[in-house]
């Protein structure tokens, strides 16, 4: 019963607070509605075009479900390379290290003269942006592992996959975690932003359709679904991360 | 099953500085060594020269008739770390079998080697819910959980307090007349080492160097009450000795 009444506080306080500035914001900005709308008009439109908007965020959670599948297979799989064939670290990392940080602007607008508007271009650039943080945690977390542990598995003879999937890799879980937290939730913002520059689809597209028109009420309507979205796939990946990590449940930590 | 080691000339040098020189000693099967000497004294060089695990700069060590790295293959070495190897998600038990499942050898089952070394009650616990002497007797029960035939142990119960630090010692003397095993004992405790083993060797600072090799001819296990005996008290003072003059300001 306590624990019901902190979830529904934990849940309304934000919530009101947000609600709160908001209705602030329009008595004291003076700004018209069309540039800031009040918060039943938003849910207003979210419910009138509910089917209009539904179809897009299918769209837009594609390119960021499979945007951030290759984000984790690149992040871990040359994290785990790295491991294996340290020299292939020296050679491919500086690459990593410049791609990302190349403006995401520049990099859509190559995507986009080589594969146009498609699910390619946009999935690569949700890609492109949720490797690195995936990458660099996992390789830091293949690190985690106590030397004795290490010792222990050299003295019995223990094969590389045998060290690395028994005692590396789950050393690393929590690390891989906080990066899926990062990744994860960003995945969706930067398929939005890409939509919103180069597609006919998604969410992204909606905000720049809705902008077009003077729809400010539509651009915040998505723009609420969008962060709703994104907070929620945070939650889940954390939650999910406290059942993965072994240190879950330890007094000491 | 014990081997016998034999240490060869072994040195070993980490950029220009001797970590350890010119090391020969030949170890019995079943002969318990304990290297006591100051910090820096190359004490746990030699042992994980032993262990395979630091590569001599000259000399050699033989297991039995294998090399290091041999016998490290054929997994006759167990090897206990001060700070416990223990997995943190695994159950005391699963972790004394993981042991067994890396090395491909079951040496005895886990649930009667867990009894033995007092942990009846204790077999599903994880490492955060074990005292540190349990959690140690568990690190011990899993690195011999392959029945190796040498025991590599470097400052094994150096976390415990002095009444824990006895009687594990005290325990872990009956459990190796049950389970002989050849053991080299890296240890600052002077008193611990004469209670436990057969032969000290007494290192001088760095560069490491062996200044005596000291026998405690006493069979082994040994009663607490050795402890008392006038042989206990002039070995450790003579080893005591030793140390204070070579390391005046470690005194």
């Amino acid at each position: 019963m306590s624990t019901g009444m902190s979830w529904i506080v934990r849940l309304a306080t934000p919530i009101l607070s947000v609600l709160l500035l908001w209705y602030l914001a329009i008595w004291f900005s003076g700004l018209p509605a069309f540039v800031i709308p009040r918060p039943e008009r938003v849910l207003e439109v979210l419910w009138v075009d509910r089917a209009f908007i539904f179809e897009h965020l299918l769209a837009t959670l594609q390119v960021a479900a499979i945007g951030f599948l290759w984000a984790n297979v690149a992040g871990i799989g040359m994290a785990v390379l790295f491991d294996l064939l340290p020299p292939t670290r020296h050679m491919l990392m500086p690459a990593a290290i410049t791609l990302r940080n190349v403006p995401y602007i520049a990099l859509i607008s190559v995507l986009m003269l080589a594969f146009g508007d498609s699910l390619l271009s946009k999935t690569t650039i949700v890609a492109l942006a949720g490797f690195f943080p995936v990458l660099v945690n996992t390789m830091q977390g293949l690190r985690a592992a106590d030397e004795v542990q290490l010792d222990r598995m050299r003295i019995l003879n223990a094969s590389w996959w045998q060290t690395f999937s028994q005692v590396r890799l789950p050393y690393a879980i929590p690390a891989i975690v906080s990066a899926q937290e990062i990744t994860g939730s960003g995945s969706i913002i930067v398929a939005i932003a890409a939509e919103w520059m180069i597609s006919s689809t998604g969410l992204g597209y909606v905000i720049n359709n809705a902008m077009q028109n003077y729809r400010g009420d539509k651009v915040y309507a998505v723009a609420l679904l969008a962060t709703a979205l994104s907070f929620l796939i945070y939650s889940f990946v954390h939650w999910l991360g406290r059942r993965l990590d072994w240190r879950a449940g330890d007094p000491r930590r | 099953m014990a081997s016998p080691i034999s240490i060869r000339g072994v040195s070993r040098r980490f950029g220009e500085t001797w970590a350890l020189q010119q090391v020969d000693l030949e170890i019995a099967a079943g002969e318990f060594i304990a290297l006591v000497g100051p910090s820096g004294c190359g004490k746990t060089t030699l042992l994980r020269i032993v262990a395979d695990l630091v590569e001599p700069s000259t000399g050699e060590v033989r297991i039995g008739d294998d090399t290091a790295a041999q016998a490290r293959r054929k997994r006759l070495l167990g090897l206990v770390s001060q700070r416990p190897a223990v997995l943190p998600w695994k159950r005391a038990i699963d972790d004394v079998r993981f042991t067994q499942k890396i090395a491909g050898k079951v040496g005895f089952d886990p649930a009667t080697v867990l009894r033995e070394f007092g942990l009846e009650g204790h077999e599903n616990k994880r490492a955060r819910q074990l005292s540190g002497g349990m959690l140690q007797r568990v690190n011990i029960a899993s690195a011999m959980a392959h029945d190796p035939s040498v025991l590599l142990m470097d400052e094994p119960f150096a976390a415990l307090d002095e009444m824990k630090r006895e009687e594990i010692g005290e325990w872990f003397d009956r459990e190796l007349a049950l389970r002989p095993k050849t053991v080299l004992f890296v240890t600052h405790h002077i008193d611990e080492a004469v209670m436990l083993a057969d032969r000290l060797l007494v290192f001088s600072p760095a560069p490491g160097r062996v200044l005596e090799v000291v026998s405690v001819p006493v069979p082994r296990p040994r009663e607490p009450s050795f402890r008392q005996d006038p042989r206990f008290v002039a070995i450790a003072g003579h080893v005591r000795g030793l140390l204070m003059q070579r390391t005046p300001q470690a005194a």
